[in-house]
Protein backbone atom coordinates (compact mmCIF):
# COMPACT_ATOMS: atom_id res chain seq x y z
CA UNK A 1 0.00 0.00 0.00
CA UNK A 2 3.21 2.06 -1.08
CA UNK A 3 3.66 3.97 2.90
CA UNK A 4 4.27 2.43 6.18
CA UNK A 5 1.00 4.03 7.70
CA UNK A 6 2.46 3.93 11.26
CA UNK A 7 -1.04 5.28 12.62
CA UNK A 8 -2.87 2.07 11.03
CA UNK A 9 -0.09 0.02 12.00
CA UNK A 10 -0.71 0.59 16.00
CA UNK A 11 -4.61 0.64 15.60
CA UNK A 12 -4.89 -2.75 13.89
CA UNK A 13 -1.81 -4.62 15.92
CA UNK A 14 -2.50 -2.92 19.43
CA UNK A 15 -6.94 -3.57 18.44
CA UNK A 16 -5.89 -7.36 17.72
CA UNK A 17 -3.99 -7.61 20.75
CA UNK A 18 -7.01 -6.76 22.76
CA UNK A 19 -9.42 -8.51 20.98
CA UNK A 20 -7.07 -11.82 21.57
CA UNK A 21 -6.90 -11.97 24.98
CA UNK A 22 -10.52 -11.03 25.06
CA UNK A 23 -10.98 -14.23 23.03
CA UNK A 24 -8.26 -16.15 25.02
CA UNK A 25 -10.41 -14.84 28.35
CA UNK A 26 -13.62 -16.41 26.98
CA UNK A 27 -12.00 -19.53 26.43
CA UNK A 28 -10.38 -19.47 30.15
CA UNK A 29 -14.26 -18.74 31.27
CA UNK A 30 -15.25 -21.38 29.30
CA UNK A 31 -12.48 -24.34 30.99
CA UNK A 32 -13.89 -22.76 34.45
CA UNK A 33 -12.22 -20.76 36.92
CA UNK A 34 -8.24 -21.09 36.84
CA UNK A 35 -7.32 -18.70 39.30
CA UNK A 36 -6.62 -15.89 37.18
CA UNK A 37 -7.39 -12.28 37.21
CA UNK A 38 -10.14 -11.29 34.77
CA UNK A 39 -10.37 -7.73 35.99
CA UNK A 40 -6.81 -6.85 35.39
CA UNK A 41 -7.22 -8.76 32.38
CA UNK A 42 -10.18 -6.66 30.63
CA UNK A 43 -8.16 -3.25 32.28
CA UNK A 44 -5.63 -4.34 29.71
CA UNK A 45 -7.97 -5.08 26.89
CA UNK A 46 -9.38 -1.86 27.28
CA UNK A 47 -6.38 0.00 27.59
CA UNK A 48 -5.13 -1.55 24.51
CA UNK A 49 -7.95 -0.84 22.38
CA UNK A 50 -7.89 3.12 23.71
CA UNK A 51 -4.35 3.11 22.82
CA UNK A 52 -5.39 2.06 19.26
CA UNK A 53 -7.56 4.10 18.51
CA UNK A 54 -5.98 7.13 19.78
CA UNK A 55 -3.45 5.87 17.14
CA UNK A 56 -5.93 5.77 14.48
CA UNK A 57 -7.16 9.26 14.79
CA UNK A 58 -3.40 10.49 13.10
CA UNK A 59 -4.13 8.58 9.95
CA UNK A 60 -6.68 11.17 9.44
CA UNK A 61 -6.59 14.47 7.79
CA UNK A 62 -9.05 15.87 10.26
CA UNK A 63 -9.70 13.94 13.30
CA UNK A 64 -11.96 15.95 15.07
CA UNK A 65 -14.68 14.23 11.98
CA UNK A 66 -13.79 10.91 12.93
CA UNK A 67 -17.55 9.83 13.87
CA UNK A 68 -19.05 11.19 10.77
CA UNK A 69 -17.23 7.76 9.71
CA UNK A 70 -20.25 6.17 11.50
CA UNK A 71 -22.36 7.52 8.45
CA UNK A 72 -21.80 4.42 5.51
CA UNK A 73 -22.39 0.77 7.62
CA UNK A 74 -24.35 -0.06 4.67
CA UNK A 75 -21.50 -0.39 2.60
CA UNK A 76 -18.43 0.93 3.77
CA UNK A 77 -16.56 -1.76 5.69
CA UNK A 78 -14.78 1.09 7.26
CA UNK A 79 -17.92 2.25 8.91
CA UNK A 80 -19.09 -1.13 10.33
CA UNK A 81 -15.05 -1.27 11.49
CA UNK A 82 -16.01 1.71 12.84
CA UNK A 83 -18.99 0.93 14.69
CA UNK A 84 -17.82 -2.43 15.85
CA UNK A 85 -14.44 -1.19 17.66
CA UNK A 86 -16.18 1.43 18.80
CA UNK A 87 -18.81 -1.17 20.71
CA UNK A 88 -16.05 -3.27 21.48
CA UNK A 89 -14.01 -0.51 23.24
CA UNK A 90 -17.32 0.10 25.38
CA UNK A 91 -17.36 -2.83 26.74
CA UNK A 92 -14.20 -3.73 27.41
CA UNK A 93 -13.97 -0.60 29.81
CA UNK A 94 -17.31 -1.71 31.06
CA UNK A 95 -15.93 -5.39 31.76
CA UNK A 96 -12.83 -3.42 33.65
CA UNK A 97 -15.21 -1.66 35.86
CA UNK A 98 -17.46 -4.71 37.21
CA UNK A 99 -15.97 -8.03 35.94
CA UNK A 100 -14.32 -9.63 38.86
CA UNK A 101 -11.47 -11.98 39.34
CA UNK A 102 -12.91 -15.08 38.06
CA UNK A 103 -14.35 -13.19 34.97
CA UNK A 104 -18.06 -13.51 33.50
CA UNK A 105 -19.40 -15.67 30.68
CA UNK A 106 -21.79 -12.94 29.45
CA UNK A 107 -18.54 -10.35 29.08
CA UNK A 108 -16.77 -12.35 27.55
CA UNK A 109 -18.54 -14.20 25.32
CA UNK A 110 -20.15 -10.86 23.85
CA UNK A 111 -16.28 -9.20 23.30
CA UNK A 112 -15.44 -12.59 21.92
CA UNK A 113 -18.22 -11.64 19.36
CA UNK A 114 -17.30 -8.34 19.11
CA UNK A 115 -13.89 -8.77 18.57
CA UNK A 116 -14.60 -11.26 15.68
CA UNK A 117 -16.37 -8.87 14.14
CA UNK A 118 -14.20 -5.90 14.25
CA UNK A 119 -11.76 -8.23 12.77
CA UNK A 120 -13.49 -9.07 9.69
CA UNK A 121 -14.39 -5.40 9.49
CA UNK A 122 -11.17 -4.83 9.83
CA UNK A 123 -10.25 -7.38 7.26
CA UNK A 124 -12.35 -6.46 4.35
CA UNK A 125 -11.43 -2.72 4.69
CA UNK A 126 -7.99 -3.90 3.86
CA UNK A 127 -9.19 -6.02 1.03
CA UNK A 128 -10.19 -3.72 -1.72
CA UNK A 129 -10.02 -4.67 -5.61
CA UNK A 130 -7.00 -2.04 -5.72
CA UNK A 131 -4.76 -4.66 -4.09
CA UNK A 132 -5.05 -8.00 -5.94
CA UNK A 133 -2.88 -9.92 -3.84
CA UNK A 134 -4.87 -9.26 -0.75
CA UNK A 135 -8.19 -8.46 -2.11
CA UNK A 136 -9.37 -12.16 -0.61
CA UNK A 137 -10.21 -13.40 2.73
CA UNK A 138 -6.26 -12.84 3.44
CA UNK A 139 -5.94 -10.01 5.47
CA UNK A 140 -8.76 -11.24 8.05
CA UNK A 141 -6.46 -14.97 8.19
CA UNK A 142 -3.40 -12.32 8.99
CA UNK A 143 -5.06 -10.62 11.69
CA UNK A 144 -6.79 -13.28 13.04
CA UNK A 145 -3.65 -15.25 13.37
CA UNK A 146 -1.93 -11.96 14.82
CA UNK A 147 -5.40 -11.66 17.62
CA UNK A 148 -4.79 -15.18 18.67
CA UNK A 149 -0.78 -14.74 18.80
CA UNK A 150 -0.72 -12.12 20.22
CA UNK A 151 -3.69 -12.69 22.95
CA UNK A 152 -2.81 -15.78 23.92
CA UNK A 153 1.37 -14.52 24.68
CA UNK A 154 -0.52 -11.52 27.14
CA UNK A 155 -3.34 -13.65 28.32
CA UNK A 156 -0.75 -15.90 30.05
CA UNK A 157 0.22 -12.88 31.70
CA UNK A 158 -3.41 -13.05 33.81
CA UNK A 159 -4.09 -16.76 33.85
CA UNK A 160 -3.29 -19.06 36.50
CA UNK A 161 -0.82 -21.74 36.47
CA UNK A 162 -3.80 -24.49 35.32
CA UNK A 163 -4.20 -22.51 31.95
CA UNK A 164 -0.33 -21.80 31.35
CA UNK A 165 0.06 -25.20 29.16
CA UNK A 166 -3.48 -24.37 27.49
CA UNK A 167 -2.37 -20.87 26.62
CA UNK A 168 1.51 -22.09 25.35
CA UNK A 169 -0.30 -24.91 22.87
CA UNK A 170 -2.81 -21.65 21.91
CA UNK A 171 0.42 -19.45 21.72
CA UNK A 172 2.72 -22.35 19.75
CA UNK A 173 -0.58 -23.70 17.14
CA UNK A 174 -1.14 -19.27 16.47
CA UNK A 175 2.98 -19.35 15.61
CA UNK A 176 2.93 -21.96 13.11
CA UNK A 177 -0.14 -20.93 11.29
CA UNK A 178 1.36 -17.37 11.27
CA UNK A 179 4.26 -18.45 9.74
CA UNK A 180 3.01 -21.20 7.06
CA UNK A 181 0.45 -18.36 6.39
CA UNK A 182 3.01 -15.57 6.03
CA UNK A 183 5.23 -17.68 3.89
CA UNK A 184 3.29 -19.33 1.66
CA UNK A 185 1.31 -16.26 0.39
CA UNK A 186 3.90 -14.61 -1.42
CA UNK A 187 4.82 -17.78 -3.04
CA UNK A 188 1.25 -18.27 -4.33
CA UNK A 189 1.08 -14.44 -5.53
CA UNK A 190 4.37 -14.88 -7.69
CA UNK A 191 2.02 -17.44 -9.87
CA UNK A 192 -0.76 -14.66 -10.21
CA UNK A 193 -1.08 -11.81 -12.24
CA UNK A 194 1.54 -8.73 -12.53
CA UNK A 195 0.40 -6.86 -10.16
CA UNK A 196 0.15 -9.71 -7.39
CA UNK A 197 3.96 -11.05 -8.78
CA UNK A 198 4.95 -7.15 -8.25
CA UNK A 199 3.77 -7.77 -4.51
CA UNK A 200 5.62 -11.12 -3.78
CA UNK A 201 8.66 -9.40 -5.16
CA UNK A 202 8.15 -6.75 -2.93
CA UNK A 203 7.34 -8.71 0.00
CA UNK A 204 10.11 -11.05 -0.22
CA UNK A 205 12.69 -8.58 -0.63
CA UNK A 206 11.16 -6.40 2.18
CA UNK A 207 13.18 -6.53 5.48
CA UNK A 208 10.10 -5.92 7.40
CA UNK A 209 8.66 -9.04 5.93
CA UNK A 210 11.75 -11.21 6.83
CA UNK A 211 12.08 -9.64 10.25
CA UNK A 212 8.37 -10.30 11.19
CA UNK A 213 8.95 -13.99 10.19
CA UNK A 214 12.76 -14.06 11.80
CA UNK A 215 10.21 -12.74 14.97
CA UNK A 216 7.83 -15.85 14.87
CA UNK A 217 10.48 -18.38 13.91
CA UNK A 218 12.86 -17.57 16.80
CA UNK A 219 9.34 -17.05 19.46
CA UNK A 220 8.41 -20.90 18.33
CA UNK A 221 11.74 -21.68 18.62
CA UNK A 222 11.92 -20.57 22.65
CA UNK A 223 8.21 -22.10 23.61
CA UNK A 224 9.86 -24.79 21.72
CA UNK A 225 12.85 -24.91 24.38
CA UNK A 226 10.65 -23.30 27.72
CA UNK A 227 6.87 -25.36 27.00
CA UNK A 228 5.48 -22.02 28.47
CA UNK A 229 5.11 -18.73 27.67
CA UNK A 230 8.16 -16.74 29.11
CA UNK A 231 6.84 -12.77 30.35
CA UNK A 232 8.85 -11.19 27.87
CA UNK A 233 7.96 -13.30 24.91
CA UNK A 234 4.83 -11.85 24.14
CA UNK A 235 6.37 -7.95 23.92
CA UNK A 236 8.82 -9.49 20.95
CA UNK A 237 5.57 -10.96 19.13
CA UNK A 238 3.92 -7.54 19.30
CA UNK A 239 7.21 -6.17 18.05
CA UNK A 240 7.03 -8.72 15.47
CA UNK A 241 3.45 -7.93 14.24
CA UNK A 242 4.33 -3.82 14.66
CA UNK A 243 7.28 -4.75 11.64
CA UNK A 244 5.00 -6.96 9.93
CA UNK A 245 2.00 -4.96 9.97
CA UNK A 246 4.40 -2.04 8.63
CA UNK A 247 5.73 -4.51 5.59
CA UNK A 248 1.58 -5.38 5.27
CA UNK A 249 1.34 -1.43 4.41
CA UNK A 250 4.16 -0.21 2.59
CA UNK A 251 5.29 -3.82 0.46
CA UNK A 252 1.52 -4.41 -0.95
CA UNK A 253 1.06 -3.21 -4.30
CA UNK A 254 -1.40 -1.07 -5.57
CA UNK A 255 -2.69 -1.46 -9.71
CA UNK A 256 -2.57 1.85 -10.49
CA UNK A 257 1.25 1.41 -10.02
CA UNK A 258 1.58 -0.82 -13.10
CA UNK A 259 -0.86 1.23 -15.72
CA UNK A 260 0.01 1.14 -19.16
CA UNK A 261 2.02 -2.11 -18.38
CA UNK A 262 0.14 -5.66 -18.46
CA UNK A 263 -1.54 -6.83 -15.71
CA UNK B 1 -29.23 2.07 -20.40
CA UNK B 2 -29.26 5.45 -18.23
CA UNK B 3 -27.42 8.55 -19.58
CA UNK B 4 -23.77 7.91 -18.86
CA UNK B 5 -21.05 10.59 -19.34
CA UNK B 6 -17.27 8.54 -20.36
CA UNK B 7 -14.26 9.97 -21.78
CA UNK B 8 -13.66 7.63 -24.81
CA UNK B 9 -9.21 7.72 -25.52
CA UNK B 10 -8.45 7.32 -28.96
CA UNK B 11 -4.76 6.08 -28.56
CA UNK B 12 -4.68 6.06 -32.36
CA UNK B 13 -4.95 9.74 -32.25
CA UNK B 14 -3.51 10.47 -29.14
CA UNK B 15 0.03 11.84 -29.66
CA UNK B 16 0.79 11.90 -25.63
CA UNK B 17 1.12 15.72 -25.30
CA UNK B 18 -0.18 16.22 -21.83
CA UNK B 19 -2.29 18.99 -23.21
CA UNK B 20 -5.20 17.34 -21.41
CA UNK B 21 -3.65 17.18 -18.35
CA UNK B 22 -1.78 20.64 -18.42
CA UNK B 23 -5.52 21.93 -19.56
CA UNK B 24 -7.31 19.87 -15.95
CA UNK B 25 -4.16 21.86 -13.90
CA UNK B 26 -5.01 25.24 -15.66
CA UNK B 27 -8.42 25.10 -14.62
CA UNK B 28 -8.29 23.63 -10.99
CA UNK B 29 -5.27 24.88 -9.99
CA UNK B 30 -4.77 21.21 -7.79
CA UNK B 31 -1.58 21.27 -4.90
CA UNK B 32 1.73 20.41 -6.31
CA UNK B 33 1.78 17.05 -6.59
CA UNK B 34 -2.01 16.39 -6.69
CA UNK B 35 -3.02 15.38 -10.13
CA UNK B 36 -6.21 14.14 -11.77
CA UNK B 37 -5.94 13.35 -14.75
CA UNK B 38 -2.63 11.71 -15.85
CA UNK B 39 -1.02 10.25 -19.51
CA UNK B 40 0.69 6.44 -19.25
CA UNK B 41 2.74 5.48 -22.05
CA UNK B 42 1.88 1.86 -22.77
CA UNK B 43 4.93 -0.55 -22.16
CA UNK B 44 6.72 -1.91 -25.02
CA UNK B 45 5.04 -5.53 -24.26
CA UNK B 46 2.05 -3.85 -25.23
CA UNK B 47 2.88 -1.69 -28.07
CA UNK B 48 6.25 -2.88 -29.52
CA UNK B 49 7.32 -0.64 -31.94
CA UNK B 50 9.61 2.70 -31.79
CA UNK B 51 6.18 5.29 -32.00
CA UNK B 52 4.54 5.31 -28.61
CA UNK B 53 1.10 4.96 -27.71
CA UNK B 54 -0.38 6.58 -24.54
CA UNK B 55 -3.86 6.10 -22.43
CA UNK B 56 -4.84 9.28 -20.69
CA UNK B 57 -6.65 8.80 -17.90
CA UNK B 58 -8.47 9.68 -14.71
CA UNK B 59 -11.48 8.89 -12.62
CA UNK B 60 -13.74 6.28 -14.44
CA UNK B 61 -16.85 7.41 -13.15
CA UNK B 62 -17.51 3.32 -12.91
CA UNK B 63 -21.05 2.48 -12.65
CA UNK B 64 -20.63 0.89 -8.85
CA UNK B 65 -17.78 3.15 -7.95
CA UNK B 66 -15.02 1.41 -5.39
CA UNK B 67 -14.57 5.24 -3.77
CA UNK B 68 -18.33 5.49 -3.09
CA UNK B 69 -18.99 2.13 -1.51
CA UNK B 70 -15.53 2.21 0.82
CA UNK B 71 -16.31 5.82 1.72
CA UNK B 72 -17.09 5.83 5.26
CA UNK B 73 -18.75 9.51 5.53
CA UNK B 74 -20.94 9.29 2.59
CA UNK B 75 -18.16 12.09 0.51
CA UNK B 76 -19.30 10.42 -2.76
CA UNK B 77 -21.99 10.95 -4.88
CA UNK B 78 -23.39 9.42 -8.57
CA UNK B 79 -25.30 11.82 -10.27
CA UNK B 80 -28.59 10.29 -11.36
CA UNK B 81 -28.70 12.51 -14.43
CA UNK B 82 -25.23 11.73 -16.03
CA UNK B 83 -23.73 8.89 -13.86
CA UNK B 84 -20.91 11.49 -12.93
CA UNK B 85 -19.04 10.22 -9.75
CA UNK B 86 -19.00 13.51 -7.36
CA UNK B 87 -16.75 14.03 -4.62
CA UNK B 88 -17.53 16.50 -2.11
CA UNK B 89 -14.74 18.04 0.20
CA UNK B 90 -16.51 19.46 2.83
CA UNK B 91 -17.51 16.08 4.10
CA UNK B 92 -14.25 14.08 3.62
CA UNK B 93 -12.16 13.32 6.60
CA UNK B 94 -8.79 12.07 5.11
CA UNK B 95 -8.95 8.42 5.87
CA UNK B 96 -7.89 7.84 2.66
CA UNK B 97 -9.88 4.62 2.11
CA UNK B 98 -11.37 5.91 -1.28
CA UNK B 99 -7.41 5.73 -2.02
CA UNK B 100 -6.84 2.76 -0.90
CA UNK B 101 -9.84 1.33 -2.73
CA UNK B 102 -9.55 2.51 -6.39
CA UNK B 103 -7.49 0.76 -8.75
CA UNK B 104 -7.45 3.08 -11.24
CA UNK B 105 -5.83 5.24 -8.60
CA UNK B 106 -8.11 8.06 -9.30
CA UNK B 107 -8.78 9.88 -5.43
CA UNK B 108 -5.46 11.44 -4.61
CA UNK B 109 -4.53 13.31 -1.32
CA UNK B 110 -4.48 16.69 -0.97
CA UNK B 111 -1.50 17.51 1.23
CA UNK B 112 -2.85 21.00 1.99
CA UNK B 113 -6.55 20.30 2.53
CA UNK B 114 -5.82 17.10 4.26
CA UNK B 115 -8.62 15.55 2.37
CA UNK B 116 -9.05 13.46 -0.33
CA UNK B 117 -9.91 15.38 -4.50
CA UNK B 118 -10.36 13.75 -7.52
CA UNK B 119 -11.46 14.38 -11.73
CA UNK B 120 -15.42 15.21 -11.29
CA UNK B 121 -15.79 15.14 -15.07
CA UNK B 122 -16.06 19.20 -14.64
CA UNK B 123 -19.90 18.54 -13.60
CA UNK B 124 -20.05 21.95 -13.31
CA UNK B 125 -19.10 22.72 -17.05
CA UNK B 126 -21.05 20.17 -18.13
CA UNK B 127 -24.16 21.75 -16.00
CA UNK B 128 -23.39 24.71 -18.24
CA UNK B 129 -23.04 22.86 -21.38
CA UNK B 130 -19.84 22.78 -22.04
CA UNK B 131 -17.06 20.50 -22.11
CA UNK B 132 -14.66 19.47 -19.74
CA UNK B 133 -11.45 20.98 -19.38
CA UNK B 134 -9.13 17.77 -20.59
CA UNK B 135 -11.90 17.04 -24.16
CA UNK B 136 -12.10 20.65 -24.84
CA UNK B 137 -8.01 21.13 -25.38
CA UNK B 138 -7.39 17.94 -26.85
CA UNK B 139 -5.77 19.24 -30.27
CA UNK B 140 -5.84 16.17 -32.00
CA UNK B 141 -9.49 15.12 -30.77
CA UNK B 142 -7.67 11.78 -28.75
CA UNK B 143 -9.77 12.28 -25.91
CA UNK B 144 -13.69 12.96 -26.12
CA UNK B 145 -16.81 13.23 -23.47
CA UNK B 146 -19.32 10.40 -25.00
CA UNK B 147 -22.75 9.45 -23.12
CA UNK B 148 -22.24 5.68 -23.18
CA UNK B 149 -26.50 5.00 -23.54
CA UNK B 150 -26.11 6.90 -26.81
CA UNK B 151 -22.64 6.69 -28.20
CA UNK B 152 -23.27 3.62 -31.43
CA UNK B 153 -20.98 -0.05 -30.74
CA UNK B 154 -18.38 -0.27 -33.15
CA UNK B 155 -14.34 -0.51 -32.16
CA UNK B 156 -14.56 0.46 -28.68
CA UNK B 157 -12.90 -1.52 -25.59
CA UNK B 158 -13.53 -1.28 -22.38
CA UNK B 159 -10.35 -3.33 -20.76
CA UNK B 160 -7.16 -2.99 -23.27
CA UNK B 161 -4.32 -4.45 -21.99
CA UNK B 162 -2.69 -1.60 -19.91
CA UNK B 163 -5.72 -1.12 -18.06
CA UNK B 164 -6.71 -3.02 -14.79
CA UNK B 165 -10.03 -5.39 -15.62
CA UNK B 166 -12.51 -4.91 -12.54
CA UNK B 167 -15.67 -5.97 -13.76
CA UNK B 168 -17.55 -5.16 -11.01
CA UNK B 169 -16.61 -1.74 -11.00
CA UNK B 170 -17.57 -1.67 -14.66
CA UNK B 171 -15.61 1.59 -15.52
CA UNK B 172 -17.07 4.07 -17.93
CA UNK B 173 -14.04 5.28 -19.88
CA UNK B 174 -13.55 3.23 -23.61
CA UNK B 175 -10.94 2.91 -25.94
CA UNK B 176 -9.93 2.92 -29.02
CA UNK B 177 -6.63 0.77 -29.57
CA UNK B 178 -3.80 2.06 -31.48
CA UNK B 179 -2.99 0.52 -35.03
CA UNK B 180 0.57 -1.24 -35.51
CA UNK B 181 2.22 1.74 -37.08
CA UNK B 182 2.93 1.38 -41.16
CA UNK B 183 6.91 0.46 -41.54
CA UNK B 184 8.39 1.42 -44.49
CA UNK B 185 11.41 -0.54 -45.31
CA UNK B 186 14.28 0.44 -48.33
Amino acid sequence: MQSIEFPLVLFTVLSQAAIGIALMGAVRVAAGPDGGDAKRQWRMVAGLMVLGLIGSLFHLGHPLDAPDALKHLSTAWLSREVLFAGLFVGLAILAALIADKNGSAILSGAGALLGLAVILSTGMTYAPPAFPAVNNALPTVFFLVSAVTLGAGFASWFAGPGRQPLLARIFTSALIVGLVVNLVAPCVWLSGGEVMRMTGLAWFGSSLYWAHIAVMAASLAVIWKTRTIPMWLPILVLFGELVGRAGFFADTIHTAANMGGLY
Amino acid sequence: MKKQYACLVDSERCIGCFTCAMACRNYYHQEEGVVWREVYPLDEEIYPHRERAFFSLSCNHCEDPACLNVCPVQAYTKREKDGVVVHDQEKCIGCGNCIRSCPYGAPRYNPVEKRAEKCSLCHERLDADLQPACTQACPTGALSLVDLAAMEQTSQVQYPAGYPKMTQLNPSTRFILPKVPKMVRR
